[in-house]
């Protein structure tokens, strides 16, 4: 549904991607991995359409990208709720120019809302919210106009392991009960492996794709089992060709 | 076996301890937990200084420290008061100070955030204006008065027009440096959200400003009444500005006293008038309370 061809982003004289190819299908869940500074934030950018500056084809069900468009819902690193709007109004934003009745907008929302699990929080302001609270509440703005494909900018990036690990499931459960495509950028392999379908691993100097992993695993996936991590081992290894990453000696005691 | 005891303890205990003691120590002047205990009540600890001051204020008449001429006693200011109301138009001379502030407050406040703002969303208009008003700034508005009353006369409106600009000057900057200042991010999402130019205005703008401009607010209104003030005395025939300098010329101190008090219990009022609406607007914000262990 979303095909990325042959796109190059230069700032200045620097290349900050180039030739890049991907390739997202209807309901897929994919995510990029790769070391800071190779690109990914750029990539996801442009495909959002908030970075129009770019030679090549990016297309969405065989339109090509022009600007933003609410088809396309972007979680970014940091929750960035409006620090004066209720979590509900936060929500809510996404959906002022929605063709809906108000008592259509205030179901949605309010479905949205219980998805991420913050029930009960509506009128609360954001200060209030921990960081957990505060990026379920940003999944629930992008995830509320029914995009058809989600972008995810690290969102778990600057979360506690535990609070992480159970936004992922969140992820999961989110991506089959909305059956929404899914671009996940991530640094954090474990996560690339336990989420997604297919792995797009980056390099930089410039950034460019080296790998695309399929992962051939049954949801829900067991961290400890040796499939899930033979497929670890790989995008390690993947990472590791282009620079000198060597997976971490973890053992899983669950 | 012991859980079912647990609460009698707790209902022996808690009249006792907490109750008793601590009524007792809320008692101001009793030992140092009674004054701790005063000054943790914080709703009063702002009404000590005053009192401190009446006290030697009244103690310095009494003991007759200060001349009469110079430091009349709080009673005769208090006498003076009402002898201003009774017989003289006191209230008039309020209304008018009042009158002037609170429309200079609005005018300037419109076009403060007006301009600011259609200078802070383009770019023309922020170099149409913004040299020419940031030199007019470097103008004292004290330096105004006169020409401005040759112009418009003794009356409110002389006064109007100069306090308007002394609260429009730094409204319009401060709004247009606060709209500079609005977090890119948010932009980002308001495109991302495909939010229009004026729901951006509405939504992010508007309410990421609102910080900003009520301290301005605050601040110039402050520095104007104290202007009012001084055009007053300048040049006019009417408010507690031109009363306290026609006190003074007439070395009556009681009713110089009694202009003073108003003018800074007015001053207060205004102050606590924005503050609470200041308080009102930015509930979603938390900021640092003031106590920190
Ligand atoms: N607006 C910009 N101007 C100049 N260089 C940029 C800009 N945005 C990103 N870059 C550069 O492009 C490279 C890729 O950045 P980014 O996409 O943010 O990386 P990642 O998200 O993978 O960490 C970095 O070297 C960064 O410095
Ligand atoms: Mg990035």
């Amino acid at each position: 549904m979303l095909e990325v061809r042959g796109v190059t982003r230069r700032f200045g004289d620097f290349t900050a991607i180039e030739d890049t190819n991907l390739s997202v299908r209807e309901g897929e869940f994919i995510t990029i991995v790769g070391a800071s500074g190779c690109g990914k934030t750029t990539l996801l950018r442009l495909i959002a359409g908030l970075d129009q500056d770019y030679t090549g084809e990016i297309a969405l069900r065989g339109q090509r990208i022009a600007g933003t468009s609410l088809e396309r819902g972007i979680v970014f690193q940091e929750p960035r709720l409006l620090p004066w709007l209720t979590l509900w109004d936060n929500v809510a934003i996404a959906l002022d120019n929605a063709p809906l009745s108000p008592s259509a907008k205030k179901e949605a929302i309010a479905a949205q809302i219980a998805l991420v699990g913050l029930t009960g929080f509506e009128q609360a302001y954001p200060a209030a919210l921990s960081g957990g609270m505060a990026q379920r509440a940003a999944i629930a703005r992008a995830l509320v106009g029914h995009p058809s494909i989600l972008l995810f900018d690290e969102p778990l990036g600057a979360l506690d392991a535990i609070t992480r690990m159970r936004l992922q499931e969140e992820l999961l459960r989110i991506w089959q009960h909305e059956g929404v495509s899914m671009i996940l950028v991530t640094h954090d392999v474990e996560e690339a492996v336990f989420l997604s379908q297919s792995i797009v691993v980056m390099d930089s100097h410039p950034g460019h794709v080296t790998a695309n992993i399929v992962v051939d695993l049954p949801f829900p996936r067991d961290r400890s089992s040796a499939e899930f991590g033979a497929v670890r081992r790989e995008v390690f290894g993947a990472l590791h060709d282009n620079a000198a990453v060597k997976p971490p000696e973890i053992e899983y005691l669950i | 076996m012991s859980i079912p005891l647990q609460p009698a303890i707790a209902r022996l205990e808690t009249p006792r301890q907490s109750g008793f003691l601590s009524s007792l120590s809320r008692i101001p002047g009793i030992g140092i937990a009674g004054i701790k205990a005063f000054f943790a009540g914080q709703r009063y600890i702002g009404a000590i200084l005053p009192l401190v001051i009446l006290g030697l204020w009244q103690a310095s008449s009494s003991f007759g420290w200060i001349e009469p001429v110079f430091l009349p006693a709080p009673l005769k200011v208090v006498q003076a008061f009402w002898y201003m109301l009774t017989r003289q138009d006191l209230l008039m001379d309020i209304r008018a100070s009042v009158f002037i502030i609170a429309q200079a407050f609005v005018y300037g406040t419109l076009l403060g955030v007006g301009l600011g703002f259609a200078a802070g969303l383009s770019r023309p208009v922020e170099l149409f204006f913004g040299g020419t008003i940031n030199t007019l700034r470097h103008i004292p508005t004290v330096a105004w008065i006169p020409l401005i009353v040759v112009w418009l006369g003794l009356g409110a409106p002389a006064k109007i027009v100069v306090l308007t600009k002394s609260i429009f000057i730094p409204v319009f900057l401060n709004t247009l440096q606060a709209i500079r200042g609005v977090d890119h991010n948010f932009i980002e999402l308001a495109q991302a959200l495909k939010l229009s130019r004026r729901q951006l205005i509405r939504r992010v703008i508007f309410p990421a400003i609102v910080p900003v401009v009520m301290i301005t607010l605050r601040y110039s209104v402050g520095l104007s009444w104290a202007l009012v003030v001084v055009a007053e005395g300048i040049s006019g025939l009417e408010g507690l500005g031109f009363l306290i300098f026609r006190a003074q010329n007439l070395l009556m101190t009681d009713q110089l006293l009694v202009c003073m008090v108003l003018i800074g219990l007015i001053g207060y009022g205004l102050d606590r008038l924005l503050y609470l609406t200041q308080r009102r607007l930015l509930r979603w914000q938390r900021g640092f309370g003031g106590s920190y262990a």
